[in-house]
């Protein structure tokens, strides 16, 4: 027996084994050493800190499930400043919460290593924008690794500790999904044991080196920043990922960066190019490898940047062709052969270096059309909370109570968590732009077409008062959150909405877990990331204490009594806020804390109503023959919300 | 063989992952290169989801370029569909679980679920085969129903087209699932093995 969690640990180098470039990037960590490593869940973050929190305990040393990333990242950066090594990660729109941090830490450093380790993800798969934040490591002058697979992942991870140290600033690690949540084979490293004492020194080689406003100032610690990075392109020249393969005759080059290469060593291969391309593989987007480049581009006529993202390689090479060899045409996003938006592939690359070389892409355009044709057979998949999801009981009493209203326009404020597919709509319908210049109706049809507005981590309770402010009044105004997010970035707007006066209904869906990224404990769990038990903080407890008058709390598996509790909030001439309380079912039945149950469906009585459809249930069918609902026996957990939704008593609960 | 392009699809939750997984860590141990490229929406259940496993000497990137699939394994029809239309090559397999998970879009009138017959089809214009079965039940009949991704791997350890020996998935397969699932998966893995004798 060898599980995932058991290899981590282990202290065989030369092992190969499968990794997850999150447990590479994770293991990396563990063989430089580190001490303390903080993080807030966010996919596809998240597989960094639950590999080292599982190995933590068994290696003796620290991890945690922060309450934000801005707190996770203080957390490391203060372990950093003692001299232990620390690591710090967190998904490409964590970056945003700690960059006030993150800005004004480099102006002093760090005196052991600290490696901040952030997932982006390009096409939006689990994110609310694709942001690319290796511009976040060229802003705050630290270098960026970035990673061209697994391998690379866990090798990069660890060196970026020592180089911490030698440089005395942080060091970024860029992933994106297509190296975080892409598995490859891994050559073990050796676990270093160190046992550091943390110390302290307030003037250690500065003064006030811990201190952005100590003498002389902090214009003399971004000076000593800047200073910095000389040093730094010196190291990046001589660094293993950034390599130069340039022979005589080749006329065109690929300049490709983290999992670009990946893909343009396969597309190369794939036009049975190999060896007539020149190939600078960058493993440092910032600083470029600055000699190498220059290299390169006094040896070609034409050169192709492949990189996941924004254009930041492009945009520096362009800058160093300036000088090196003006004459060379760049080809990239700027000239629109690499898409502008999405993630690239093999066959974008493919295209690109097939317009870059003149060889022609193998294609068979009769089975294209045909591709084509057979597309129409698929239908899609929209995505849906769980059999038995607490949150579908919760909106569905939302609906009822907001349908009290009658035709009125409610605006329903989203946020992020599983409660967030209440806005992910459905796929399966065409939504078509409306021009109206007054408020409009829709009708919710399931609950994924709940939600009005959603963007960031406690964005909706703060665009509520927004709303409020500006006068809107021709329907009730509601925020929802979940727990995790709650303590993650609600509170302060509470807060807000209490001493400003403003009015609406919270409503806080409560499943005690952070559900969404794979149940990591929060504030409300009870539990910590190394497992120990911990206090248990409550919801209303802390409205309570914000100043907050009107609190209801619910049952999620009630739906009437959570109705009846929305209503009177909606009513409530104050702020108010409502608790929907109920532990995740999935996690319940991990847990043995919940007993699946079977539902019984009487055809006879089933009137065809499809009201039960409505509730978005994904173990409720309907058979448009029989004109029937139907429940799926696999899917089901027997959770008897439908029962509740059903107007004519056709679904009850058994044993 | 010296390259072999999988795609394992299904419906989050169907175990497509963990199978993907535990296909490539079969690889590395007989000395391969494997890379593994997970596709999936953000919900934790419910949600379409695909893992491209390749393995060989020069694979690099995680995902299987457009046409460039060997093979499609399939938890759940539809699932197989979707990949099979971008990704089967001609002359490729879908291997396909006969049960069918209705997507909301198909419960709320939004959407027709195509047939298993419609879905040959489509498989055999594309220049490719399928093989269904009904892998639902023989999970159900080995013990449980969340042991239908063995079942559907011991089906493609016996179609011979692995560049791995059955012998090794089946030791990876009972190092990776919980200690006390070993004889039931044991199990599953014979029944969807023998399923396509």
């Amino acid at each position: 027996m060898s599980s995932t969690s058991e290899i981590i640990v282990e202290d065989s180098p030369g092992k190969r084994v499968l990794l997850m470039g999150n447990e590479a990037i994770a293991r990396g960590a563990i063989e430089a050493g580190v001490r303390v490593a903080a993080s807030y869940p966010g996919t596809p973050a998240s597989e960094i800190l639950e590999t080292l929190a599982a190995a933590a305990p068994k290696l003796g040393f620290y991890a945690e499930w922060s309450v934000n990333e801005k707190v996770a990242f203080e957390v490391a950066a203060g372990a950093a400043i003692t001299g232990v090594r620390s690591i710090t990660s967190m998904k490409n729109a964590g970056l945003n919460w700690v960059m006030d941090m993150f800005m004004t830490l480099v102006y002093g450093g760090v005196r052991g290593g600290f490696l901040i380790a952030v997932a982006d993800d390009p096409d939006a798969h689990y994110s609310s924008n694709e942001q690319d934040t290796r511009f976040a490591a060229h802003y705050a002058e630290i270098p960026c690794l970035e990673p061209s697979d697994a391998q690379e992942a866990k090798d990069m991870a660890r060196y970026a500790f020592e180089l911490s140290e030698q440089i005395e600033l942080p060091v970024f690690l860029r992933s994106v999904t297509r190296i975080s949540h892409a598995s490859g084979d891994v050559e073990l490293g050796k676990i270093e044991k160190r046992d550091r004492k943390p110390v302290f020194d307030k003037h250690w080689k500065m003064p006030w080196r811990w201190d952005v406003y100590g003498p002389p100032s902090a214009v003399e610690k971004h000076r000593w920043l800047h200073g910095q990075m000389p040093k730094i392109k010196k190291i990046v020249e001589g660094l293993p990922w950034n390599r130069l393969d340039l022979h005589e005759g080749q006329s065109v080059g690929v300049i490709a960066s983290g999992i670009g290469a990946s893909y343009a060593l396969d597309a190369i291969k794939l036009l049975g190019l190999e060896g007539r391309v020149a190939f600078l593989k960058i493993g440092t987007p910032t600083p470029l490898p600055e000699k190498l480049v220059e290299k390169l581009l006094k040896s070609v006529t034409n050169v192709l940047v492949v990189e996941e993202g924004e254009p930041l390689v492009e945009l520096l090479v362009k800058a160093l062709a300036k000088d090196a060899n003006p004459a060379v045409k760049i080809m990239g996003r700027f000239t629109g052969d690499m898409p502008p938006v999405g993630e690239i592939n093999i066959d974008i690359v493919a295209k690109a270096i097939s317009k870059l070389t003149g060889k022609e892409l193998p294609s068979d355009p009769q089975l294209e059309k045909v591709r084509e044709e057979v597309k129409k057979l698929v239908v899609p998949r929209s995505s849906t909370l769980c059999a038995g999801c607490p949150h579908l009981g919760t909106y569905w009493a939302l609906k009822r109570a907001l349908s009290k209203f009658g035709g009125k326009v409610p605006i329903v404020n989203g946020d992020i968590g599983c409660y967030e597919q209440g806005g992910y709509g459905i796929a399966g319908k065409e939504y078509k732009p409306s021009f109206s210049t007054e408020s409009v109706h829709y009708k919710i049809e399931a609950p994924y077409e709940t939600l009005d507005t959603n963007y960031i981590m406690g964005g909706g309770i703060g665009l509520m008062q927004g709303e409020f402010r500006a006068g809107y009044g021709d329907g009730p105004l509601v925020a929802v959150a979940g727990d995790s997010t709650f303590f993650h970035a609600c509170m302060p707007a509470v807060a807000n909405a209490v001493v400003n006066k403003a009015k609406g209904v919270f409503l806080v869906l409560d499943n005690s877990w952070t559900a969404m990224t794979g149940h990591q404990p929060d504030p409300v769990t009870g539990v910590t990331a190394m497992g120990e038990k911990t206090k248990t903080l409550c919801i209303e407890d802390v409205a309570r204490a914000l100043g907050v008058e009107f609190i209801r709390v619910s049952d999620s598996f009630d739906v009437r009594a959570t109705q009846e509790a929305i209503e009177e909030a909606l009513k409530s001439d104050k702020f108010a806020i409502v608790v929907s309380r109920r532990v995740c079912t999935l996690q319940a039945m991990r847990l043995k804390q919940y007993t699946r149950k079977k539902m019984f469906l009487e055809k006879d009585t089933c009137t065809g109503c499809r009201l039960c459809v409505s509730l978005g249930c994904p173990a409720i069918t309907f058979n448009t023959e029989e004109n029937k609902a139907g429940i799926d026996p696999i899917i089901c957990v027997g959770c008897g919300i439908c029962a509740q939704v059903c107007p004519v008593g056709a679904i009850k609960v058994g044993e | 063989m010296t390259e072999l392009n999988l795609i394992i699809a299904g419906v989050g939750g169907q175990g497509s992952i963990l199978a993907s997984h535990m296909v490539a860590m079969a690889a590395i141990r007989e000395g391969l290169r494997a890379r593994v490229g997970e596709t999936f929406g953000a919900a934790m259940r419910g949600g379409a989801v695909a893992s491209h496993v390749r393995i060989g000497k020069g694979v690099n990137a995680p995902l299987i370029p457009r046409g460039g699939a060997d093979i499609v394994l399939a938890m759940e029809p539809l699932e197989g569909l979707r990949n099979v239309v971008s990704f089967l090559r001609k002359g490729g397999l879908l291997l396909t679980n006969t049960h069918e998970w209705l997507p909301v879009d198909v419960n709320i009138g939004r959407a027709n679920y195509p047939s298993l017959q419609s879905i040959k089809e489509a498989v055999e214009q594309l220049g490719g085969r399928m093989i269904a079965i009904d892998g639902t039940s023989l999970a159900q009949q080995a013990g449980d129903v969340r042991t239908l991704n063995v079942v559907m791997l011991g089906a493609l350890a016996a179609t011979g087209k692995l560049p791995i020996s059955t012998e090794t998935l089946k030791q990876i397969i009972m190092e990776n699932v919980p200690r006390k699932t070993v004889e039931m998966n044991m199990r599953a893995f014979e029944l969807g093995f023998n399923s396509l004798k």
